[in-house]
């Protein structure tokens, strides 16, 4: 009976674990998707509205939910507080606070860095295309996750499940 | 003892075999042939000791010391 409980209790979670993993691959996608809108949105904020900065950032969250917008949303409001930091030591910053919630890879958070501390630096012309590029970057990276996931998120359920049962089994 | 160490053996072998799939499916043939071999040396272990018991019983019945 203690037997037969221990080895649900494996199972249960070597699947749990499969499938958790299995949704970060295919939340990672979407997140970078997200990223690229907001970025997007907000060389439209600069170019177009000439907002300042934290009102550009918080605008180019408008429609959009979960950590991405929390992430820029907590940006500009210490973008707004916080006259004595520059963007990029405020991204930093709150990079590393939500570090649980984003599920983002070292290229990306690379990238958003640099992005922190280029912005308000340049006049519009410039910032134009230096956000261009990094849209670019990013689709980029989206393209190569969706390959990712596409490939890993069955192969991650598959595992889970079988691993802990492989377990169950040499245990028994 | 008897079967169970049979049907034990199955199940491995069936789990390797769906691991083998799923890793090739998404383009680790690398990690799918470790886990093949994980899989066959687990078993090989089970059955060495398993071996191991049979010469031992052989050695008692025939007294080869």
């Amino acid at each position: 009976m203690l037997k037969l409980i221990g080895s649900l209790l494996v199972l249960l979670v070597s699947s749990y674990i499969g499938f958790k993993m299995a949704s970060r691959c295919q939340e990672r996608p979407r997140q970078l998707r997200q990223i690229i809108t907001c970025v997007g949105s907000l060389r439209s904020h600069i170019i177009y509205s000439c907002l300042p900065l934290h009102e550009a950032i918080a605008n180019s969250t408008n429609g959009i939910y979960g950590p991405i917008a929390e992430f820029f949303q907590q940006v500009a409001n210490l973008l707004e507080k916080n006259a004595s930091l520059t963007p990029q030591e405020i991204i930093k910053k709150v990079l590393s606070e939500m570090e649980g919630s984003l599920i983002l890879k070292r290229p990306e958070i690379e990238v958003l860095y640099v992005l922190g501390g280029n912005l308000g630096v340049m006049n519009c012309k410039e910032q134009e295309k230096y956000l261009s590029l990094v849209i670019e970057q990013l689709e980029r990276f989206e393209n190569e996750a969706t390959r990712l996931r596409d490939l890993n998120t069955k192969m991650y359920r598959y595992l889970g499940i079988c691993g802990g049962l492989a377990i169950v089994i040499i245990l028994l | 003892m008897g079967l169970d160490i049979l049907f034990k053996i199955a199940g491995v072998g069936i789990l390797v075999s769906v691991f083998h799939t799923a890793l090739k499916q998404a383009g680790k043939e690398d990690m799918a042939h470790l886990c093949t071999l994980a899989g066959f040396t687990v078993v090989l272990l089970w059955v060495v000791q398993l071996l191991g018991k049979l010469f031992n019983t052989v050695q008692d019945v025939f007294k080869l010391f």
